[in-house]
Order: C-alpha cells, then structure tokens, then sequence
C-alpha cells in the first residue's frame, strides 16, 4: 500500500511519528516514532520534549548504544502494537491506532493560501522560500512542508524548513534548477557547515573526510534561507515506487562490504531509497556461520542494489562513481522468481548492535 | 449538570479549537468561545489568519470590526447551527461544543504536571521562564497540583518572545491567594506596567470597553490587578477557575428574562466571584441612572438587583466590597427554582450577542467614587 513519506501521524495514545517509507504493509504505516509520551515508557539518555502538553522523549537513535537497546526493548513490551511482525525491526502503526494524519501537501496548500501579512517571521521565511522554489517549474501541489513546520511547534530560532517534494523526477528537476538558481536570501553550506553536521553523526571512522565533502558540497538539498536551515526530501509517487511491500521474499546472508560503479543513481533522492550498482560484492566479514550463499563462498556475489534508509545517504553517489557501503546483504527472491542480492544501510535493528558504527554508503575517489 | 473547567480548551471533531467560558453548563454541551476556525468552512474577511496544526484558521475576535463579526456569526449560525446553544432559561444564545463533537480536551492540569517533569536543561527559554513562573506562584501557597498552563503554553505552538505565558488557578480560594501574594511579592524577573506604560496603553488600546474610563480611571483600575504581569519579559496572564463544589450558581436553577439595558450605581458587598468567569459583584445601595420609561414601568421596585455578572475578562476584579461601582449591562430578571429563595434582578456585562449590537459599546463596569 503507498502512503507518502515524511507525513506526520499522530496515534490515539498519543506518540508523533514520521512517515518512514512510501510503500507499506497493508492494515499498517511503517514509521520512525519521533517523539514518544513517558507515561509507559522513559530514557534519561533521550532528550526530552514538551509537546502537546505532554512530557515526551525525543527518539534518536543515535543516543548511548546500552541504553537504546533497553529502551526499545521497553517499547516492544508496552507498545507492542507498534512493531511489525517481520525478521527485521519495523515500527508500523495501525490504522485504527491513527489519530490524525498531518500531511505535507495539504499543511503547504493551506500556508500559501494565508495572507502574508497574518504569518508570524518563520512562516513568512517558508512561504519566501517555497514561492521561490516554485520558480523551478515544479508545481505547488507538488510540494509539501513537514515536521515543526507542519505541526506549529517550530521556534523561530532554531527551527529548521522541512520541505517535501512529491515525485522522484519532480525533485531532480528541482535540484537540477537549484544548481545555478540564486535568490539574495539563499545561501549554501559551507565547508565548515557540513564538517559540523559529519562531526555530530561521529563519522570519521568511515568516512574520508574529503569524500564526504565531495559527495556533501555539490548537494543542493540543504542550504539557508534567510539564515534558517532548510532540507529538501522526496517523496514517491505512488506510480513510482521501486518495490511494492510483499512482492519479495528476502533471507538476510550477514554483514558485507561491497564495491563497485553506480550506474542508477535515480533512486537515491528518496527513503528507503537506493543506487543501482554494477558489481560484485565481496564480504569482507559475515555475521553467519556457514557463509556459502549459492554455493559460493561468501565472495563475489553480484549485488544489484545499495539500499539505504538513512536520510544521509542520499546522493552521496552519482551514475559512473564508484560507491562502498556496509551493510546487511539480502538475498532477493521476487515473486517471478528471479534471485537478486542487495545491501541494506541502515534498517532500524543496526542503531542497536556494533551495524551502526560499521554500515555506511561512501563515495570512492 | 455540567462543571467543566473554564479557560481549558477543545479541539473539535469540525476542526474549531475552542475555549470553555464557564465553569457551569447545560446537559449536554460545554460554553465555550470559538477560538480557532477552519478558514475552509466560512470565509472570516476582518478577523484575523492563523497558519497552525497544518490548517489554515480564523481566529474568532469578538472585536472585530462590528459589521464583519456579525456576518462571519451569521455564518457561522448557517454552517455550524450544532455551535449555538439557544438557551431557553437565558432566553438567549451561548456559542457551545455539544459533547459528541468534543474531540480532544487539553487539560491544563496535566500538561502542567507533565512539564514539571521534563528536565530543565530539555526545556527551551520559553518553558524555563514558564517553570520559574510556577515556581514564584507556589510560594503563595498555593501548590503546582492547584495550577494549570493553557493556550500556545500548552498546546506547544507558542513564540518565545511573542507568546504569552497562560496560567489557570484552580480554585477561587487559591486564585485570591496568588492575586494577594503577587501584590507584594518580588522576582528579579517579575514586573508590573508602571503607571506611564497603563497610560500608553491606554492611549494605543482604546476598546469600547475603556472608553468608559478616563486615562486616570484606567491606570488606576488595572495597577491594582495582578492577573497580568510580565515576567523575564514575556506577559503572563493567571485565570482563575472555580472548583465543582464552587460554583456560585447551578445551571438550572434560576430562569434569566431580559429586559434591557440599564446603567446603575451601586454598592459592592461582595467579591469574591468576581475573578472568575462569569464573574460577580454582589451590591446594594443600587441608584438606577438612565432607566427608560418603558423599563420603568416593567420594573417591581419590591424585587432587589443583587448581582452584577461579568463574562468578560477586563471586568473581573473591578471593585472590592465596601466599594462602589458604575455599571451598564442587561438586566434581568432572576427567577430561583426553589421558590423558598425570592427573585431578584441582576446586570450581565458580557453575554456574546453583546458583541453583535449596540451593548458592546454601551457596557461595563467600574470603580467610582461613593
């Protein structure tokens, strides 16, 4: 079933919850929770939030390992509900445990329809911004605001634009415009910006620094507006989307390494979003016993995809470069019976065990 | 029926946030004031857009300019008859929420209880200002499980710098409490307008509520209530809520006949309602002053005028007792249940069809010189 990303669901007991993929199980929404209310469940080493009247941890899975672990583990014995029955970790919320939906297209619809003068500084920055974003030929009802933004919680001070673009094609349009566009209130990350933003995620350790500036610079996802940080995603398309939830049988064969050259970077704008890769992977280690996969030892299986659901993976990559990545390798059964192998980057199980230091998705010079 | 808390807003199942304006209700409904409108259902020319909970809304203004409210109510009454409440005990209309349309109920209480509990260093400048407001009010005496946070405060969707902070009191007792404590308390962070900025405001707000007042009326009036303050800078403003077992009247129990509006003068005996909503001044001593002759003839000069009500909030705590006050207001006629307590008559300052005619310009209530 198709659902977009980065729309907000509110649940009748009171959790906010981020959209986290475009294709879902039926009677479900896959979701990252994002904020959780500490009446069942609590964590000191998550921060806190007061949002809508409620005491609330924020969720971030990059908080001290030990205690993520025990915290998600508490979630899965209060909120039960909440987790997808599936080999993998997936948070998934039941319709019929939905309280409101926020959606992205209608909060947008609704701002830009607001006479300018009734909107406070960080809507009129918003409202700036999109109008000038719709000079890229991408079409209003396209777009779509998210997040703070979306929910009215923001603070003008520190608030980042959480910009939604609907359609894969939509948004290579749009960054393809941005390439060269220029307006007096934008202004690109720097160097140093991103240097900030990589040293917060502790990501030396694999990546080159020069490689991630590389892959960094030249996106134009993420810049300032008037001064306010502003992050652009994409959504699917309903008629877009790569792999329909239930058409594949997947066995996961451990942890690998693979290299190789990019030769479909199309997908990689959005979550879960992936590079088509010409190559063979090679396991460097492999979390199973008996590494023989199709009778093969374990090397040189021929991965297809790099398959990522960390929002700082995309584009990193362009078609002809060549890309490495960690993470866990899938053998792919489709439901015509073809086998494909694929690496995953960054399935919600890896924040909790040693995946989340060693998986990533890098540029190789 | 019905206590309901008043200042405690109601999101809708139509999309309207409102707030509840009384602490007592009919069966079935709560009285509230329309805060927030889907700007989608009725077109609101002359209020005022908000961009919030990805919606774009009207905020209902009760003073807007005159012509432009009575059309959007007008409206309004159109598309949402479910909204009005047409009173047959009041031979009047109240805006409500009947309570199969309540969607959610914000409890300031809890949203309260649940800041408390976040740790400080989680708390932008806005909610620690907020906890260290709380915490110069407990030292009335009055503890955190008595007080409330309402309005952005709670809700989550306020602007440091902009936003006011919103304190309910719980409690009529309580509210006195904090309202004594705050005439003498001291905080690096609490101030009050000075004389000259009342006057200034005075000056820059003219409302047909103060144009009753002369600019010295005024200052003196508002110095001496302490429901609004600032504090690190940032207004605050403390309602206070009556308790179930408080409430000075039971819906149902007395039948309102109106019958017009008349300016009095009179004694005040009592004010110890009078920071609520509805509020009241109980008087003696009342001297008619503009009593048409029509009025005249309709009035039983056995019957006395006891009370006088207030709905809005710049009429709370007015005047105390042993003080005399001017007032224009509708007059009713108060007819008890029981029969063993006698009628009386009493002045409603307030009532939202006031809003919508010539009252709005023509009612208040103030402090004069005995």
């Amino acid at each position: 079933m198709h659902f977009y990303e980065s729309s907000i669901i509110t649940t009748k007991d009171g959790l906010h919850c981020q959209v986290y993929a475009n294709e879902h199980p039926v009677n479900s929404i896959l979701v990252k929770p994002k904020y959780i209310p500490t009446d069942k469940i609590e964590s000191s080493a998550l921060q806190y939030r007061f949002i809508a009247g409620r005491k609330m941890n924020r969720l971030n899975l990059w908080a001290d390992k030990e205690a993520l672990k025990n915290y998600i583990e508490d979630f899965k014995q209060k909120y039960p509900h909440y987790i997808l029955p599936h080999n993998k970790l997936f948070f998934s919320i039941p319709i019929d445990q939905i309280e409101r939906v926020y959606f992205p297209r209608t909060g947008l619809k609704e701002l830009m329809a607001m006479p300018v003068v009734a909107l406070d500084e960080h809507l009129k920055n918003v409202h700036s911004f999109v109008s000038f974003l719709a000079q890229s030929g991408v079409k209003a009802s396209d777009l779509g605001i998210t997040y703070s933004t979306l929910m009215g919680h923001y603070n003008s001070q520190v608030s980042d634009i959480n910009i939604v673009v609907y359609g894969k094609q939509n948004f290579w349009n749009l960054m393809k415009y941005l390439e060269t566009a220029q307006h007096s209130s934008l202004r690109w990350k720097t160097e140093s910006d991103w240097l900030e933003y990589y040293t917060k995620r502790n990501r030396f350790a694999v990546f080159g620094k020069d490689s991630f500036l590389k892959s960094s610079m030249r996106k134009k996802s993420e810049g300032y507006f008037n001064n306010t940080l502003f992050v652009i995603f994409a959504a699917e398309k309903e008629e877009e989307v790569h792999t329909k939830w239930g058409t594949e049988k997947v066995e996961d064969c451990g942890v690998a390494t693979v290299e190789g050259t990019v030769i479909d970077d199309f997908h990689s704008v959005v979550r879960p979003g992936y590079y088509g890769v010409d190559t063979r992977a090679h396991t460097k280690e492999n979390t199973k016993e008996n590494n023989s996969i199709d009778g093969n030892d374990g090397k040189d299986i021929p991965v297809s995809s790099i398959v990522f659901y960390s929002r700082d993976y995309c584009m990193l990559v362009q078609k002809g470069e060549k890309i490495q990545a960690c993470g866990n390798l899938e053998r792919v059964t489709t439901t015509d019976g073809r086998v494909h192998y694929r690496v995953v980057v960054g399935y919600f199980d890896s924040y909790l065990d040693d995946r989340r230091e060693k998986e990533f998705v890098r540029l190789v010079e | 029926m019905a206590h309901f808390y008043e200042s405690t807003l109601i999101d809708t199942v139509d999309g309207f946030q409102c707030k509840s304006y009384a602490s007592e209700h009919p069966p079935g409904y709560v009285i509230v004031k329309p805060k927030y409108i889907p700007a989608n259902a009725i077109k609101g020319d002359g209020l005022k857009y908000r961009f919030l909970f990805e919606q774009c809304l009207i905020r209902f203004n009760q003073f807007a300019k005159k012509a432009e409210l009575q059309k959007y109510v007008e409206q309004f009454r159109k598309t949402f008859p479910d909204y009005i409440y047409d009173c047959p005990i009041h031979k009047n209309w109240f805006y409500v929420v009947p309570r199969n349309k309540i969607k959610t109920i914000h409890d300031p209480k809890n949203g309260l209880q649940e800041l408390l509990k976040v740790p400080l260093r989680d708390c932008d400048p806005y909610l620690v200002l907020v906890r260290e407001l709380v915490e110069l009010l407990t030292k009335s005496g009055v503890s955190t499980s008595h007080l409330g946070i309402t309005h952005s405060t709670l809700l989550g969707n306020y602007t440091f710098g902009k936003s006011d902070i919103d304190i309910v009191i719980y409690g009529k007792v309580n509210g006195w409490k904090i309202l004594d404590f705050l005439k003498t308390a001291t905080h690096e962070k609490l101030r009050w307008k000075t004389d000259e900025e009342w006057a200034t405001y005075y000056q820059e707000h003219k409302t047909s509520e103060s144009s009753h007042f002369t600019e010295k009326e005024y200052v003196s009036q508002m110095q001496r209530k302490k429901y609004e303050g600032t504090f690190g800078g940032t207004v605050f403003t403390l309602f206070t809520t009556e308790e179930p077992e408080e409430t000075w009247f039971k819906w149902g129990e007395e039948t309102y006949e109106p019958l017009g509006v008349v300016t009095i003068k009179a004694k005040v005996v009592e004010h110890y309602s009078s920071h609520v909503r509805p509020g009241f001044y109980g008087v003696d001593h009342v001297e008619f002053l503009d009593l048409e002759t029509a009025l005249k003839n309709k009035l039983n000069h056995s019957i006395k005028l006891k009370k006088v009500v207030t709905y809005s909030i710049p009429f709370v705590q007015q005047a105390l007792a042993g003080e005399h006050i001017k007032a224009c207001g509708l007059l009713e006629l108060v007819t008890p249940k029981d029969t063993k307590h006698e009628p009386y008559y009493r002045i409603v300052v307030g009532y939202f069809d006031a809003y919508l005619g010539n009252r709005r310009e023509q009612e208040y209530i103030k402090m004069v010189e005995a």
